[in-house]
């Protein structure tokens, strides 16, 4: 025991030491942090940009544009979900047009005239029976700008005033009708309780901890493979097999990996606590919705994060020492990864059913649960004994794996050249 | 007494026998030379003796004991490949090989700093292996193996890639360990390094033994029926019926003579071509040359050809 802690002790100082786990450990979560505030603030100030939008007005009603233009440079865009808008600024200018005159053939003309490279010219064509069909046109060469929604809903309400004005509805009457509907989110837990949130600020944490829990899992076991290799191709582990046994080499590897993994994620749970307390009030008064993330999530995924890990790991050991070098390594490896790698394909799926049959099963699968089962946890909260369950299962597989990757991990580490085959590590399973 | 013994030990790989009925004894206090060519195994013998291999067959004992975990703190191992941690300052890699053999840190770092100092390395202390020579790497490993103060050492092809300097700082230091009691297992292919420092020698090939004894004696039961001639002229005066081998080396010809014949015929023959023989002497033979004539007489010959031709 004690040779085990002094090989967990040598695998977590070497890396912890290190530029780079300094630098990932401080700078990801930065990132992570810009990533959610920096479009809020870009919403705020405007940051996202302007448009010219030129007006090609058929309808003859020149108070439609002023409406129009009204609600889109009061309104502005909305701001309400964080991360989301993109905050372009529409400024509005008006082109009358005869009904005879085609729009198409003058955005033509404009274009060419105008810049061909100018991608921050739109055109909004109201057509002479505008106002009987509501029906517009939006011409520009960027359609996935968010903010076009925004657009959208002004000229909508702007067209609906003036055609209820026509019909002859009081004018102080129709802003009072007018008024947009506010519909609040709020999410239901176990309890019973409501809390208000947004969908998109949902989605966003549950999107982050099944990205991390991944990229960690990823990154960790690779570099116990790494580890594993670095030994076997130096030929140190000749130097170490006559010090401790191979079993005790891979353990304290795995639990050293293992512990620099947590410390990693340990300081990242820590200040996303922060940011969910203190950032949250630091930023309500701007007017900037920080997304929280509820410390029982935090505490799952440090859980989810140790079980995928020795999931993985264990395989990734075994992996290193069947190989001779990180070249050979990439084919080998490619299984095992694409067991990570699923669940990140289908997680539309069980994000937009959690509850379904299909959802349930996948997410008790030993090699998806750490991710798929995290997901779950962050989107709806599934019953307690399913969760338990996914770990125990993990647990037992975990437990599976291990006794196989230390009968690989023990005969690999002393065979250099060619790889084995399929039979071959049969062999080596049965003389270990 | 001895520090090792191996009674008919076999060990097979699948359908592989690398080790077939070996016994030997290692005295206490010796240096010991383990040989044989390439893939004789010695290294799997080596592996037995420290504890990574099980025999299949017979008992390997290290002072007295059946090998077990434990023992491994009382053995010193360096084996023929071997290699460094590339991101891990010497010192602290030291130090790391000390702790794994039970040796405070404390105490570990003492150690370090003696045995950096007595192979001229204290000043890479804080480097990491890529800035060092493989030179310097190679006394670096050889402080790993043996910084626990172990009674048992062993050391495989301990010399190569050293310079002579370093040759013989570390020659020195072996022998140094051997007069403090350490017992010493020693595998190489330098058989004049055999000669120069081992008191016992076993030679195995194909998994058993070949040879084994005291290096005196094993060289005694050969007799002095090698002749070395140094002369200039014509080749081709030495007749199959005399000469059993002959290794011919730039400044001299060394000649295993045939049973029987007489070493005065191989003068007059010379002498009778017209060599000009500035030196003739009668000796015993080579511990290389007893190596190669006994490795060939165990095997076939093609086999043999190639073992001839890597140790020339």
């Amino acid at each position: 025991m004690k040779k085990v802690w002094v090989i967990i002790k040598r695998e977590y100082l070497v890396r912890v030491r290190t530029r780079a786990f300094v630098i990932g450990t401080i700078i990801s979560p930065l990132l992570l942090l810009a990533l959610i505030i920096l479009p809020a603030f870009l919403a705020e100030r405007g940051g996202g940009g302007q448009k010219r939008v030129t007006v090609l007005d058929q309808s003859n009603d020149s108070q439609l544009f002023e409406a129009i233009k009204n609600r889109v440079e009061s309104n502005g865009t909305d701001f309400s979900e964080p991360g989301f808008a993109s905050g372009t600024r529409f400024v509005l200018s008006r082109q009358p047009l005869s009904s005879d005159q085609s729009p198409n053939d003058w955005i033509k003309r404009d274009n060419n005239e105008n810049g061909k490279e100018a991608s921050d010219r739109a055109y909004l064509i109201l057509g002479p029976s505008v106002l009987d069909t509501a029906a517009t046109e939006y011409h520009a060469k960027n359609l996935s700008d968010f903010s076009i929604r925004a657009l959208e809903e002004s000229v909508s309400a702007a067209i609906s005033e003036r055609r209820l004005l026509k019909a002859g509805f009081d004018p102080t009457q129709i802003s009072r009708y007018m008024k947009p509907v506010d519909m609040k989110k709020f999410k239901v837990d176990v309890s019973g309780e409501s809390t208000e949130g947004g969908m998109r600020q949902d989605f966003m944490v549950a999107f982050a901890l099944l990205f991390f829990l991944y990229m960690t899992v990823l990154f960790y076991g690779l570099f116990v493979m790494r580890g594993v290799i670095e030994e076997k191709q130096s030929r140190i582990v000749e130097v170490l097999i006559s010090s401790v046994r191979p079993t005790q080499m891979m353990a304290g590897k795995l639990i050293g990996i293992g512990l620099v993994g947590l410390t990693q994620i340990g300081i990242w749970a820590l200040s996303t606590a922060l940011l969910s307390t203190v950032g949250v009030a630091a930023f309500a008064p701007r007017g900037v919705k920080v997304p929280t993330v509820p410390a029982s999530l935090l505490i799952y995924f440090v859980l989810f994060f140790v079980l995928g890990f020795f999931l993985y790991a264990t395989l990734y050991a075994a992996v290193g020492a069947i190989v001779s070098s990180e070249e050979d390594a990439q084919q080998v490896q490619f299984p095992v990864t694409m067991l990570l790698v699923v669940p990140m394909m289908i997680f539309g799926l069980v994000m937009a059913n959690p509850n379904s049959t299909s959802s349930i099963v996948l997410s008790m699968v030993p090699f998806f649960a750490p991710t798929l089962m995290m997901l779950r946890i962050a989107v709806i909260n599934p019953p307690v004994w399913q969760v338990v369950l996914s770990m125990v299962i993990m647990l037992v597989t975990i437990v599976g794996l291990l006794w196989l990757s230390s009968k690989i991990y023990r005969v690999g580490i002393l065979m250099y050249g060619k790889r084995p085959n399929l039979a071959e590590l049969g062999r080596w399973l049965r003389y270990s | 007494m001895n520090v090792i013994e191996l009674k008919n030990v076999t060990k097979r790989f699948d359908q592989f026998v690398a080790v077939k009925d070996l016994s030997f004894d290692v005295r206490q206090g010796t240096i010991f030379g383990l040989l044989g060519p390439n893939g004789a195994g010695k290294t799997t013998s080596i592996r037995m003796i420290v504890n990574i291999f099980a025999p299949d067959e017979g008992d390997v004992l290290v002072m007295s004991k059946h090998v077990s975990a434990d023992m491994q703190q009382h053995i010193g191992y360096l084996p023929e490949e071997r290699g460094l941690y590339k991101k891990m300052k010497i010192g602290d890699q030291l130090v790391f090989f000390a702790n794994l053999k039970g040796v405070n840190s404390t105490e570990a770092s003492s150690r370090v700093d003696t045995w950096l100092e007595r192979l001229a390395l204290s000043e890479w202390k804080n480097k990491k292996p890529t800035d060092l020579s493989k030179g310097m790497q190679q006394k670096v490993q050889f402080i790993a193996s043996v910084i626990h103060n172990p009674d048992l050492m062993i050391f495989d092809e301990p010399f190569s890639g050293l310079d002579p300097v370093s040759v013989n700082l570390l020659k020195n230091v072996i022998l140094d360990l051997k007069s403090q009691g350490k017992t010493i297992i020693f595998s190489t292919h330098q058989m004049e390094q055999v000669e120069q420092m081992c008191d016992d020698i076993c030679l195995i090939n194909h998994g058993t033994q070949v040879l084994s004894g005291g290096l005196k004696s094993v060289k005694r039961r050969f007799g002095k029926n090698t002749v070395i001639l140094d002369y200039e002229g014509p080749d081709g005066f030495l007749g199959d019926d005399l000469v059993k081998h002959h290794n011919r080396f730039p400044n001299y010809s060394e000649i295993l003579l045939n049973e029987g014949a007489d070493a005065q015929q191989v003068l007059q023959r010379a002498l009778a071509a017209g060599a000009r023989v500035n030196r003739f002497e009668l000796v015993e033979p080579s511990l290389n040359e007893i190596f190669i004539q006994s490795v060939t007489g165990s095997e076939p010959a093609a086999t043999a050809a190639s073992v001839t031709g890597r140790n020339q």
